[in-house]
């Protein structure tokens, strides 16, 4: 395996980015990901937050304390992970994590991985999604990811500017991506509109160091509209059009808790934004 | 004098019949209470090196031309190695030497849980090692897999015949009992993941094999090993001078031992077998899940007057079957109490020890049990729970128990529950809760150790016992120094080394510091009277300090040896406490805080307050994980293991540690041996449960009869107490029209 560390965007060839590490490293000890060359994008993507527009190379841990950035976003990074790999992860990184399905990270061979079935759904689902889980019932595990769907973000890549709900797809049966970014393309900036109030809470096994088992983004922008944005209740970050759009949801046996907490959690969030 | 006896020998709970060579424990009891040394709060002595990263623990251990072994494992729940060819990893870069099943001790054929070892393979590099596995060409047959507890009871797959008490007529109590209250407790599978990792590394020296392992007990692995390899004992010399814990999981060499003596044999070289935390989660051991069906009868006074238990291990593949039932016959004072308990034989990993095995699971069906009874009758669990007492154990009295002075010292923290409770709001639910505590931990013969002083008036104890991370070194310095009369600096222990010391205990059952502890001043009392015998030869007083009488000795030094002398016969021996606990419960998402645990144990004389009480704090914290957020998850279908790693398994983090107050009855047993200490690694995790769904009960008035005690667990007692709830109320409605 090889490392290289292009200096311009204009170099980039091919090979598996790697910026943090704290996904990227894990997934390919597990042989889950698998990489001839690996390219260091640290000298590439901004890092740093200005005027509404934050760097995707900028870590969590910086963001957490930033106060230049709305609430949701620097509570989900806050919220997130432990304070070792905030130091290390990157906020575009964050955003294109893998489920932490087990079936999935232990190579069963899932619909997600290219197989016939969900083994949770049969299976050990009791961490798994409430909405849109026909065909795979992982969890999107991104509290970052969900923040800013909320905030109404906007992305630059190397290629084009998107909605940050764009980048994500559900996966079916011709195409099992969860993401829309195309082999190469690399998340440069994450823009943010402005927001008056905002507000991220997210429920976990233990009080730190979990991924959600629900996470709620609640946002009401400068144009009045709320919006909000759940995570680890689907296999990609949730739009929520209210909370009455939880009677929608879909769990399976071992997840129906799951809805009257994302309920509470929904009604908390959007109490906080006043 | 040396004294051979038949005797009943107590470890974890079992009890087996053996000879021992006892010598007598003439020495006189020291006085309650703190003393020069004993008693009185002591720092680590390895503090400095642990932290400096410089005590060399067996994860630490690199020899020159030490080879990596990885181990092949049983994809399947249940498979025979029908054919397997090592060939192709022989070949490639880096492989010395590669085993088959039935090449190494525990490298089986039939696997019979998913994570079994069959085969193994030695490599210059770890990872050339791992390669290797996958080149493995292995035809598997895949066999029945039985996951089911309740179906491997069904078709009587046990792991031994099930275990039956009866005392009493429970039918006719059960019958004539006032109140009579039943339920199912169920507790999940749970694992040790050790910080160290299971591992050794093996070496021969000449004819002579040095194991470095990671283990609770070097006497067992010299003998395991010396047997497996059909090698005299003093052929095999095990260290292990730091130790990375354990809490049960390594009281026995196991496989990656074996591995690498075997690789180590073959290759010549040095050869180092270290679980990963991936194989930690799926074949290192785990504390078993258990289906508990309880029962319990009172009279309207709150007197019990029968218990009833069914309890069902979920064994696995091997293993033994804990006593479950222990706490039911043991805790209270009750003449009919019927138990049976079924040892299931699964195809899941096999069940190790695991700090209090049975009793952290029996006390949680237990002494919720006695509050729902409690709950039942309006009366206050610390009084019922008084009402009950038991003074002796079944007909036997205890060589010392003061669990009445816990409960005493517990009525200051009980009563905070009137202004806690006051603090609920409609989001916030408070409460507080209680558990009793009874375990074993007085240890036993036979465990040796010798004293060494020199004419610098410094002393050294030495003896081959192993300090699993609880303190054991600097306890028994203490004990030295208290009867040598010497400060607590001018003490060594040398521990860690089969070859360098007499025998030691095994540090498993909270039996260390009462096994070692009275040898240690044993010996050092014997030193001490012969330095008495030299001040008096001098013309000094006897009690004249140590370095006066002996600083004309040069290079002679004084040697005293010490054994640990038997335990009282006709009596029992165990460890008591109680653990008040706060909780909070927010009712709309089913958050569970643990906010203050208030521990109260009686386990003798306490030699070290501070190891004390961070033994105490340990237990309370992977109580409080065992309680509401750890479990091993398998997939129902094929037996395989899902949390295989510290994100999916969640042990808690510093912030979920409450508030924690450490108290000690600190009275020595005087029956038991010349220090009158039990052990304390066990006892502060029993009662962390019960206590907490006891003040969970008390907060909401959810009955969580379940573990892990999960937000989906506590968002489905809340929903089952409101519907409770409201059906009270329809059925109450027409009287109050």
């Amino acid at each position: 395996m090889e490392l290289l560390r292009p200096s311009s965007v204009e170099e980039l060839d091919g090979g598996v980015f790697l910026h943090g590490g704290t996904e990227v490293v894990p997934l390919l000890r597990e042989g889950l990901l698998r990489a001839e060359t690996l390219v260091d994008v640290r000298g590439l993507v901004p890092r740093g937050v200005r005027e509404g527009v934050i760097g995707a190379g900028t870590t969590l841990g910086e963001l957490e304390v930033e106060p230049a950035i709305p609430a949701a976003l620097r509570e989900a990074c806050r919220l997130a992970a432990s304070p070792q790999l905030r130091n290390m992860s990157s906020l575009g990184g964050n955003l294109l994590q893998a489920t932490r399905c087990w079936y999935w990270r232990l190579g069963y061979p899932c619909r997600l991985h290219g197989g016939d079935r969900c083994h949770a759904r049969d299976g050990e689902h009791r961490e798994h999604a409430i909405l849109a889980n026909g065909f795979c019932a992982s969890a999107h595990p991104s509290d970052v990811a969900a923040a800013l769907a909320a905030l109404g973000a906007r992305l630059r890549t190397t290629r084009r500017q998107l909605g940050v709900e764009e980048l994500y797809r559900l996966p079916d049966e011709g195409d099992r991506r969860t993401t829309t970014l195309e082999p190469g393309e690399l998340i440069l900036e994450v823009e943010l509109p402005p927001v008056e109030a905002s507000a991220y809470l997210k429920a976990m096994d233990r009080k730190r160091w979990s991924f959600p088992q629900v996470g709620v983004a609640a946002a009401r922008l400068a144009d009045g509209s709320t919006r909000l944005a759940l995570a680890g209740v689907a296999p990609i970050p949730w739009r929520l059009d209210g909370i009455e759009a939880l009677e929608a949801a879909t769990p399976l046996p071992r997840t129906e808790w799951k809805v009257p907490l994302a309920r509470a959690l929904v009604r908390r969030a959007l109490a906080e934004l006043g | 004098m040396a004294r051979l006896i038949r005797t009943e020998k107590e470890v974890e709970g079992r009890f087996e019949e053996v000879w021992l060579v006892v010598e007598e424990d003439p020495l006189e009891q020291w006085p309650a209470g703190p003393l020069a040394v004993v008693g009185r709060p002591a720092p680590r002595k390895d503090a400095a090196e642990r932290v400096r990263g410089q005590a060399r623990y067996t994860a630490d251990v690199r020899l020159p031309g030490m080879l990596h072994a990885a181990v092949l494992r049983s994809p399947y729940a249940h498979a025979r190695v029908r054919r397997i060819d090592l060939a192709p990893a022989l070949a490639l870069p880096g492989v010395r030497g590669a085993l088959g099943p039935g090449e190494a001790h525990e490298l089986e054929e039939e696997a019979g849980f998913q994570g079994a070892p069959v085969a193994a393979v030695a490599a210059d590099t770890f990872a050339q090692a791992r390669a290797a596995l996958d080149a493995i060409d292995v035809e598997w047959e895949e066999l029945e897999a039985v996951l089911d507890p309740e179906e491997a009871v069904r078709r009587a797959l046990f792991t031994g015949e099930p275990r039956r008490h009866e005392r009493g007529d429970v039918d006719r109590a059960l019958a004539e009992a006032d109140v009579v209250v039943e339920a199912t407790y169920r507790t999940q599978t749970v694992l040790h993941n050790s910080l160290e990792t299971h591992q050794a590394t093996c070496e021969w020296v000449g004819d002579t094999l040095h194991v470095y392992i990671s283990t609770q007990f070097i006497w067992g692995v010299r003998e395991e090993i010396a047997e497996a390899l059909a090698l005299p004992q003093d052929k095999v010399r095990v260290v292990c001078e730091f130790m990375g814990g354990g809490f049960g999981s390594k009281n026995s060499p196991d496989e990656y031992t074996f591995v690498a003596a075997e690789l180590a044999k073959r290759t010549g070289r040095p050869v180092r077998c270290a679980l990963t935390r991936r194989e930690e989660h799926t074949s290192a051991g785990n504390r078993n899940s258990t289906i508990q069906r309880l029962r319990v009868g009172a009279r309207s006074d709150g007197t019990i007057v029968a218990l009833e238990g069914e309890f069902t291990n979920s064994v696995g593949w091997s293993g033994w079957n804990s006593s479950t039932e222990g706490p039911m016959r043991m805790l209270y004072a009750c003449d009919n109490v019927r138990t049976v308990t079924y040892g299931a034989r699964l195809n899941t990993p096999p069940m190790k020890a695991f700090r209090a095995p049975g009793f952290v699971e029996g006390t949680f069906g237990l002494e919720c049990l006695v509050d729902e009874l409690a709950a039942k009758l309006d009366l206050d669990p610390l009084e019922l729970r008084r009402l009950n007492y038991a003074h002796s154990n079944e007909g036997t009295p205890f060589s010392s128990k003061n669990l009445e002075e816990c409960y005493r010292l517990a009525e200051s923290h009980w009563e905070r529950r009137h202004a806690l409770r006051a603090r609920s709001d409609a989001t916030w639910k408070r409460g507080v809760g209680m558990a009793s505590q009874i375990w074993y931990g007085g240890g036993g013969p036979p465990s040796y150790a010798w004293a060494r002083v020199g004419s610098d008036g410094r002393a050294t104890i030495v003896t081959a016992m192993q300090d699993i991370g609880t303190g054991t070194r600097t306890a028994m310095a203490q004990i030295a120094a208290e009867e040598l009369r010497l400060p607590l600096d001018r003490v060594e222990v040398s521990l860690g080394d089969s070859a360098r010391g007499p025998y030691a205990t095994l540090s498993a059952g909270s039996s260390t510091t009462p096994s070692m502890g009275p040898a240690v001043r044993a010996a050092a009392a014997d030193a001490r009277e012969q330095i008495e015998d030299l001040a008096e030869q001098r013309g000094l007083p006897r009690d004249a300090p140590v370095e006066e009488v002996v600083d004309l000795l040069e290079d002679a030094q004084i040697v005293g040896k010490g054994a640990r002398g038997p335990n009282p016969t006709g009596m029992s021996v165990l460890t008591f406490g109680v653990h008040v606990v706060e909780v909070a419960v927010d009712v709309e998402t089913g958050e569970v805080r643990v906010e203050r645990v208030a521990a109260i144990h009686d386990v003798g004389r306490i030699v070290n307050p501070l190891g004390a009480s961070s033994q105490v704090e340990g237990g309370i914290i992977q109580g409080v994980g065992h309680t509401l957020s750890e479990q091993r998850l398998l997939d129902p279908e094929t037996g395989g293991i899902l949390t295989t790693s510290l994100d999916a398994y969640r042990m808690p983090t510093i912030a979920d540690v409450p508030e924690i107050v450490c108290e000690f009855v600190d009275r020595p047993d005087e029956h038991l041996t010349n220090l009158g200490a039990k052990g304390l690694g066990e006892p502060p995790i029993i009662p962390v449960a019960a206590a907490i769904a006891n003040a969970i009960r008390d907060a909401t008035g959810a009955e969580v009869r379940e573990l892990p005690i999960s937000r989906e667990e506590m968002l489905r007692a809340l929903r089952e107490a409101e519907e409770r709830a409201r059906e009270r109320e329809k059925r109450g409605a027409p009287a109050a029209v």
